[in-house]
């Protein structure tokens, strides 16, 4: 996503009281919750496990690099199972908003909100308000 | 090809890249692909000149060459695809003479016509340099043939290329051997020279008589099994044996070169016809077959959940029609799905003589290094494993071998002394045993002394001299296996490459195998690898710590015993239990993994005990489940390696659990006591 004014496909999540987008073409499915088995050694920010219809898929929960308190899964809980450099990874969201085209995507400042811009390929406007568009290359392989 | 590829243009790598051209010459000769056979020979014939000097190896002739392998890709890929030989070589064979000509201008050793002519005409000198087998044969035997074909017997020259896949050659050779003497009178053949010499070699050849035609007589020893092609040849002309070949019609008996031309001028008819149909193999992709054995990962999966259902069934509606129906169904998959892995693992096997075959050269010259003497026996080639054990057995065995070389096998003079002969001995070997495979490192060498081990440990730390003292010869010995240990006291360039024992016995057990010593002082030393026959699915032991579910690799476990958890003692506050009078320490799992405890406790405790010898432990679990076959998964690059855990697996349930590391686990409780 280096471009920053072609309108894309991108599908808008929350994590806390904040909205966040991925581009659609690195989402593989979005599914429920799963039973996670955690790993005991793992990296911090590896929730844990899980099997996508055979598959082992890490999942791993954003919520401790955007600085907020881990919380039980409810209803809207979901995992957005990603493609990312070949491999399948889930993150989990709080819930799932829509899908949502952006056309105007500004480069992320240095700072958002407490967060590093480089988290963030850039910064759109939806119905939600402002979306910070991640980039999962940072946002995957940090903590 | 690949190897050439990369190795470039060393010494070694024209030796090697010569043979490879020359046995594709002979190969696409018998094979009828000409163009081939004729791209190869010119190839061959630089190489052979680089080879001996009389050439230097260029950037230019190493891009020629580059495009020559480019060329043969073209016209394999051509008759892989059905349409043989299509593509143009001329211009390649012509940039190769050209090669070969101006590179030596004038100086070509074999003949003094000009350069121009020079690679044609040794091509001639180098055809009548290849061994006429014929030569070989006493006059008795031409006198015999010519009195036989003046009596009206047919006599022919007959030479015979084994199939190359074809193992022990000459011992097949004699079985051939009996079967023309069954269609002919063989007056003399080179059977008997090859094995007295020892050699391996492809090829052999007979003078004999027979009733019928050459072409007849070639067609019943095509037939035999393991003839890849024989090539038959009038014999009346014999009285120059050398040369016997130029004047006779049909296939002759002097080289793959006149072949190669006669074939040309025949067309492809005659060889076609005394070759054998297409062994009945072919070439799959690795990845093909990953992907394959993924996919019997995932029914056996579903098979195991597929069998819990059926439990299910069972326990709710008892055992009517539809149950019965729906249990004949999964015994029937159950024993299906075991079939259909037996042999996708079967096709994913490789003979251990794949990995064996660089020992011998490694060997020479490690020993040459090291100014020992040594005779390298291969036993077991043709083992069959896993090829991603292969893959990873290569280092650890290459270790084992250097070791013994370097620190087992001793100098000439001491054996003398030592009454031993002068050469010493290492034996490599590969052999099934049940469900695993056991390969052997063996040397007759001085042998490891328990004494020098246990101090040399207690110098380096690794263990005090009060518990030195108290292990046994064996024990001792295993001390090797521990980190920070190196019995060189001084570090080597052949085997101090900073790989220790102990990283050996790390790689061979992150495969779920095991590594034994078998020593005497003055004796030799013997490692035994054993080693599963597949590192794709495994046994394993279901145990469950900390409402978590685990697998534990069946092949590490010792034993399983239930203890009265009331019964257990302490020694200086570390549990301890008594197994065989052994005191084995024992460790919560979920301890060890850093999970909460459950909260009840139960008066009986299950310990599963892994590890080996002297270093053994007790992992306390909640429950035992039970056993099964599980798949291993990897845990993905996400979360790369992660202590205690070697992968994943997904159970009956449809849940992941996580197949524990025992060796990672033994290092790990290790810190705590």
């Amino acid at each position: 996503m280096s471009s920053t004014t072609s309108a894309g496909q991108y599908v808008e999540f929350g994590i806390g009281a904040e909205n966040y987008a991925i581009p659609i073409s690195e989402v593989h499915e979005i599914i429920r919750m799963q039973d996670i088995t955690e790993i005991p050694s793992g990296p911090p920010y590896v929730k844990g496990i899980f099997n996508l219809r055979g598959r082992i898929v890490p999942v791993i929960g954003l919520r401790r690099l955007f600085g907020l308190p881990e919380e039980e899964p409810d209803k809207a809980t979901r995992i957005v199972v990603l493609n990312h450099a070949d491999e399948y990874v889930g993150i989990v969201v709080d819930r799932v908003n829509q899908v949502v085209a952006i056309g105007d995507v500004q480069s992320p400042p240095d700072r958002i909100g407490g967060l590093s811009g480089a988290l963030f390929a850039g910064i759109g406007i939806t119905s939600s308000g402002l979306v910070g568009i991640l980039k999962l290359d940072e946002v995957l392989l940090r903590d | 090809m690949l190897r050439l590829e990369r190795e470039g243009a060393s010494d070694s790598g024209i030796q090697r890249l010569f043979r490879a051209a020359h046995t594709l010459k002979g190969s696409s000769a018998a094979m009828g692909f000409a163009k081939i056979n004729e791209l190869t020979h010119e190839m061959e014939h630089l190489l052979d000149r680089a080879r001996n000097g009389e050439l230097r190896v260029s950037a230019d002739m190493t891009d020629l060459f580059f495009r020559c392998l480019d060329g043969l890709k073209r016209l394999q890929a051509e008759i892989v695809g059905g349409r043989p030989e299509r593509s143009d070589i001329g211009s390649l064979v012509r940039e190769l003479r050209e090669f070969a000509a101006q590179a030596n201008p004038g100086a070509n050793s074999r003949d003094g016509s000009g350069a121009g002519a020079g690679a044609a005409a040794s091509d001639e000198a180098g055809a009548a340099e290849e061994a006429d087998p014929f030569r070989a044969a006493p006059e008795e035997a031409w006198r015999d043939l010519r009195a036989a074909a003046s009596a009206g017997r047919p006599a022919f020259k007959l030479r015979v290329r084994l199939a190359d896949a074809c193992e022990m050659k000459t011992v097949r050779a004699y079985l051939i051997d009996v079967q023309i003497r069954g269609i002919g009178a063989v007056v003399w053949s080179d059977l008997e020279e090859a094995r007295a010499a020892g050699e391996e070699r492809g090829e052999f050849a007979w003078l004999l008589t027979a009733d019928g035609s050459a072409e007849a007589l070639k067609e019943r020893v095509a037939g035999i099994l393991d003839v890849e092609e024989a090539f038959v040849a009038p014999a009346e002309s014999a009285a120059l044996p050398a040369r016997a070949g130029e004047e006779s019609g049909g296939a002759e008996a002097r080289g793959e070169e006149k072949e190669r031309q006669e074939e040309r001028a025949e067309g492809d008819a005659a060889a076609g016809a005394a070759a054998k149909p297409r062994s009945q193999t072919i070439r799959v992709q690795v990845d093909r077959l990953e992907h394959l054995m993924n996919l019997v990962g995932e029914l056996v999966i579903d098979q195991t959940r597929m069998q819990q259902v059926q439990k299910l069934f069972r326990q709710q509606l008892g055992s009517d029609d539809k149950v019965e129906a729906l249990t004949a169904l999964t015994d029937h998959l159950t024993r299906t799905i075991g079939e259909l892995q037996q042999s996708v693992m079967k096709v994913r096997m490789l003979p251990v003589d794949q990995l064996f075959n660089r020992f011998p050269r490694m060997v020479r010259d490690t020993a040459r290094a090291l100014g020992k003497e040594v005779e390298l026996v291969i036993e077991g080639k043709d083992t069959e494993l896993d090829r991603t054990i292969i893959d990873e057995i290569g280092d650890p065995i290459t270790h084992l071998i250097r070791n013994a070389l370097d620190h087992g096998l001793e100098a000439p003079e001491d054996r003398i002394q030592a009454g031993k002969p002068r050469k010493g001995t290492l034996r490599i070997g590969a052999v099934h045993e049940d469900n695993q495979v056991v390969l052997s490192v063996e040397d007759d060498g001085a042998g490891i002394r328990a004494d020098r081990i246990r101090s040399s440990a207690v110098a380096k730390g690794i263990v005090s001299s009060e518990e030195a003292a108290k292990l046994s010869g064996p024990e001792a010995v295993r001390l090797i296996f521990r980190p920070g240990f190196s019995t060189a006291s001084q570090v080597s360039e052949i085997s101090g490459r900073g790989v220790g024992m102990d990283i050996v016995r790390t790689e061979i057990e992150r495969m779920n195998g095991t590594i034994e010593i078998d020593t005497e002082a003055g004796r030799g030393t013997r490692f035994l690898i054993r080693l599963p026959l597949t590192l794709a699915i495994i046994t394993g032991l279901l145990v469950s710590a900390a409402d978590r579910e685990f697998i534990l690799p069946m092949s590490s476990v010792a034993e399983i015993v239930r203890t009265e958890a009331a019964s257990i003692r302490t020694v200086n506050g570390s549990p301890i239990a008594r197994i065989r009078d052994q005191i084995v320490p024992i460790v919560w799992l979920h301890d060890l993994l850093g999970l909460p405890k459950r909260r009840e406790t139960r008066k009986q405790l299950p310990l599963v005990i892994v590890g080996r010898m002297e270093n053994r432990l007790a992992l306390a679990v909640d429950e035992l489940v039970g056993n099964q076959e599980v798949v291993i998964k990897s845990l993905g690059s996400f979360i790369g390696q992660s202590e205690g855990i070697s992968g994943a697996t997904i159970l009956g349930t449809g849940k992941v659990a996580l197949i524990l590391d025992t060796a990672d686990l033994l290092r790990m409780a290790g810190r705590i006591h």
